[in-house]
């Protein structure tokens, strides 16, 4: 076996031929995991968050006013009700600088006949109810710096909710991961090892099953569609060598770009079996058909290869495809996380999960999920319901900008991006994997856990609303059965 | 009077202004103002029971929020009785250690933890002035005991929480009640977090640590692995004050029911559950939401947990994380807890917007969460307590009111009367 430090450091496949092994950090070195986090600003500004309208008659009286009642002392009377900046500019109240504004509500609650603050309709009419503006709004933060969203005052939001709102994750009050905190001298893992493994193994006879090993249990999805030429397939590339990651690009963009697969998992569609050729080596690739994932496995024998299709209706067709030779599934729902019968993937991943586990292969096998993965909580939430990684996709288009012009809609909606520089795109998503990794560490040592790979399926320490409020309340009249 | 002190004067007089007109309702809607959890209504009527010490009139629902969910489901049946004379809102905190004071405060509620940094001196000291003139009791977090607040030592918890930042053996022998912090709702298993920016030379200096640099409380207690550590370490307090009561705070996981019973064996008179909901000088968003369960939840499955076990009416259970109303205290103590804990209702008392940049900068533009000397002056000891001191005396009047509808003489026979409430709305 690797060692787990090493492959902390490092995305090294356990590729019994070698392969694309990455040379640059060798396994007997411990290189801690870490990310290059560097600021990348926004590249357009967003509309501000609240409108503020000033009565400038109201104003310019109220100065009058002033310039008597205090005889004159223009550093009182100019003493502006705002700590920010709002009023800062040199036509003090008569020109606000809304961008400045933070919803402190102070200038409004001292001058409420002359200064009015509401919240800016085009901030908060983005998106739709799963990528609501808030949720946009904490993608392009963590994109912006890669820091953890924090801010003063609780909770905001609604009690709970369908989806991943109606789901809270585990703690401990006294077991912790490490002796000296999530970021001290111990770190907690995040690597994932993916593929098949042997249901018993005998140190004289070690399988050549490959495997992959990530240092992060998230992957990029294949690029959207979009209406420009945005080099989105060098930019998804980039990243996923700056995150030591893994991209899903189609085989013939691989093919046309003519880079190096270390990062990337090609993707096969149905009959281009063909074209991989040239993949020999290569740690991952990924089929849209059984037909196509039978002949890669045995065209690539080295490489671990995903079968891409979408959440079952039945989750026992897993266990029969795992039968015909599937060691590694990437279950797709749609970018709102709805699969077959408009069910969202919460309940789908656990139906999943816990159908590979009663036949006693779970282990044997890992699922991948894409879809309703917005933020850095339902990566977490979805390893605790029973996937291993997860791939990427409304999240990144988001953090670069990108938006589709009619709305979240299918797979196939065109997105639209600014002219975007390559090197920020990638920085951008870096950073957002950088604070969703220290959002996993913050839940996982919350819970005690100090490996990923033990949170998955974890269910014991999922708390669903359902359950609760049934425990809580079923006593109370008025309660649904 | 210098220049900072005059702007303080002007700003003061303004806000107190303002704070007076907007539940009046003469500048029409605020909808800047609130969110589902703290709707504008009920920040609004915690501005009008402050100002006037009477329940609100003038802000029309002010009893629940629009969180969809826990107490905003929740109502009380109507009361069709008129209960007459004193109606006792008192609450025991001691009741298994006889050698002790029994130790009663006039409401059943107290001043949950602020530390010194996260909030300025003046809100320290408003908080203990009105918890002295009710009878009850404030926390000084875990940021040092100040000062100002000595002359209420009577009313004054002192917390030892994991960084044991300003914990000492004065401190500790100073209070009737020790709370041990082993976790915080609003960032459950993540300990505390003072940004830079607030640790200024007063407060580092409190906290013997260094200005201007960023504490963490490291979660959890270092030393404590076990239900036999916890005991040893409430023990190592005993020695220290023999005759404080002992409450433990913690967190609301999936074994939350377990955690109360070990505290009680290990010797606890209070159990604080801190639900995910509440307040927080800062913390990740992703705690917030996300890690533990909301207070509403836990209460009923520790309260039956206790009883199942027989200890119920051995140990005080305490709740906190989310109260926002005389309604929310009342809920809580029929879904099974003996009292709560006040923190973000106090500081709505004082003008707060709940608008989440406590962390920003130089604190709070109301002079609350900081320790910014000019902005700190916006808040008089005086004032603040004054207006808690309101806040509390209007919160009482609604609890008596709906014990006498209900045929109530103490607020103690309320507890755990679910049969009085009745569900409102659908659920998953």
């Amino acid at each position: 076996m690797v060692d787990d430090a090493a492959m902390e450091g490092s995305a090294i496949t356990k590729n019994p031929a070698g392969g694309d092994e990455d040379k640059s950090s060798p396994s007997h070195t411990f290189e801690r995991y870490s990310l290059p986090v560097r600021d990348a600003p926004d590249l357009h500004s967003t509309p501000s968050r609240f409108k503020v309208s000033v009565d400038r008659v109201g104003l310019a009286k109220l100065l009058f006013k002033e310039v008597f009642h205090y005889r004159f002392n223009m550093g009182l009377v100019l003493s502006r009700p705002c700590i920010y900046g709002v009023f800062g500019g040199p036509l003090g109240g008569f020109a606000p600088r809304e961008h400045e504004c933070v919803g402190c509500l102070r200038c409004t609650i001292e001058h409420p006949e002359i200064v009015k603050v509401e919240p800016n309709p085009l901030r908060w009419g983005w998106g739709d109810d799963f990528h609501n503006p808030l949720a946009l709004d904490t993608v392009d933060h963590e994109s912006r710096s890669g820091s953890v969203p924090v801010r003063g005052q609780g909770y905001r939001g609604k009690f709970g909710g369908a989806g991943w709102d109606g789901m809270w994750t585990d703690m401990s009050e006294i077991v912790r991961p490490t002796r000296d905190g999530i970021h001290g001298r111990e770190s907690i893992s995040t690597l994932v090892d993916l593929g098949g493994s042997p249901p018993l193994v005998d140190p004289d006879d070690l399988p050549d099953t490959p495997t992959l090993s990530l240092p992060l249990p998230t992957f990029l999805d294949l690029p959207p569609a979009q209406s420009q030429q945005i080099d989105l397939p060098e930019i998804w590339h980039r990243a996923a060598a700056m995150t030591k990651g893994m991209a899903f690009l189609p085989v013939r963009t691989v093919l046309e770009k003519g880079c190096p697969t270390t990062h990337i998992a090609p993707f096969f569609s149905s009959g281009e079996e063909h074209l991989c050729a040239s993949f020999h080596g290569t740690r991952l690739v990924e089929a849209e058909s059984l037909e196509t994932a039978l002949a890669l496995q045995r065209a690539l024998p080295q490489s671990v290869v995903s079968l891409r299709m979408p959440y079952p209706e039945d989750p026992t067709e897993l266990v029969r495809l795992f039968q015909k030779g599937i060691r590694l599934f990437h279950l797709v729902a749609d970018f709102h996380g709805i699969g077959p019968q408009g069910r969202f993937v919460l309940d789908l991943i656990q139906e999943s999960h816990c159908a590979l586990v009663s036949e006693g292969i779970r282990d044997q096998c890992s699922l991948i999920g894409t879809g309703g993965i917005l933020l850095a909580e339902h990566t977490a939430k979805a390893i605790l319901c029973g996937l291993d990684a997860v791939a990427l996709d409304t999240a990144l288009s988001i953090a670069i900008h990108g938006r589709p012009p009619g709305g979240f809609g299918g797979r196939d909606t065109r997105y639209s991006f600014p002219h975007i520089p390559v090197d920020w795109a990638a920085q951008r998503i870096t950073n957002l994997l950088s604070a969703w990794r220290d959002q996993l560490l913050e839940i996982m040592g919350a819970m005690g856990l100090r490996e990923i790979r033990r949170m998955r399926g974890e269910m014991g320490r999922a708390l669903f609303q359902s359950i609760l409020e049934k425990e809580a309340f079923s006593d109370i009249e008025g309660f649904p059965e | 009077m210098t220049l900072i002190s005059l702007k303080a004067l002007k700003h003061r007089g303004n806000l107190n202004k303002g704070l007076r007109w907007w539940p009046e309702g003469n500048y029409g809607d605020h909808p800047a103002l609130g969110d589902a959890r703290w709707t504008p209504d009920l920040i609004m009527a915690g501005w009008e029971m402050a100002g006037t010490g009477k329940p609100p009139v003038a802000v029309i629902n002010h009893q629940t929020g629009a969180s969809e969910g826990g107490f905003d489901r929740l109502t009380f049946k109507e009361g069709t009785q008129k209960k007459k004379g004193i109606i006792d809102l008192s609450l025991r905190l001691n009741r298994r250690e006889p050698r002790l004071d029994q130790m009663r405060i006039g409401l059943p509620w107290y001043g949950g933890g602020m530390s010194y940094g996260s909030v300025s001196d003046q809100v320290m000291a408003a908080r203990a002035l009105a918890a002295k003139s009710h009878k009850t009791l404030t926390c000084t977090g875990e940021g040092g005991y100040p000062p100002s607040m000595i002359p209420y030592a009577d009313h004054v918890i002192t917390q030892v929480a994991t960084g044991l930042f300003g914990v000492s053996e004065e401190t500790i022998q100073r209070a009737p009640i020790l709370e041990f912090k082993y976790a915080q709702g609003a960032k459950p298993g993540l300990g505390g977090h003072l940004l830079g920016d607030k640790s200024t030379s007063e407060v580092a200096k409190m906290r013997e640590s260094v200005p201007w640099v960023s504490l963490f409380s490291p979660f959890p207690f270092h030393s404590v692995y076990s239900v036999e550590d916890h005991r040893k370490h409430i023990d190592w307090l005993r020695t220290v004050n023999p005759d404080a009561l002992i409450s433990v705070k913690v967190s609301t996981p999936s074994d939350v029911d377990m955690v109360a019973v070990g505290s009680y064996y290990a010797g606890a008179h209070i159990v604080h559950l801190d639900g995910s909901y509440g307040g927080t000088g800062a913390a990740p968003e992703i705690a917030k939401k996300n890690i533990a369960m909301p207070i509403e939840l836990a209460i009923p499955k520790v309260h039956k947990h206790l009883k199942k076990e027989g200890i119920r009416d051995e140990i005080t259970l305490i709740a906190s994380g989310g109260i926002r109303s005389a309604m929310d205290i009342a809920k809580s103590i029929a879904l099974g807890a003996d009292g709560v804990v006040l923190g973000t209702l106090d500081l709505i008392a004082l003008g707060c917007t709940r608008c989440s940049n406590c962390e920003r900068g130089r604190g709070c533009t109301f002079g609350l969460t900081t320790t910014d000397p000019e902005l700190s002056l916006l808040v008089r000891e005086e004032w603040g307590a004054e207006r808690i001191s309101n806040l509390y005396k209007a919160l009482a009047t609604q609890l008596e009111n709906l014990l006498r509808s209900h045929g109530l003489s103490s607020i103690s026979e309320l507890r755990g009367r679910i049969d009085l409430l009745r569900y409102q709305g659908g659920s998953l």
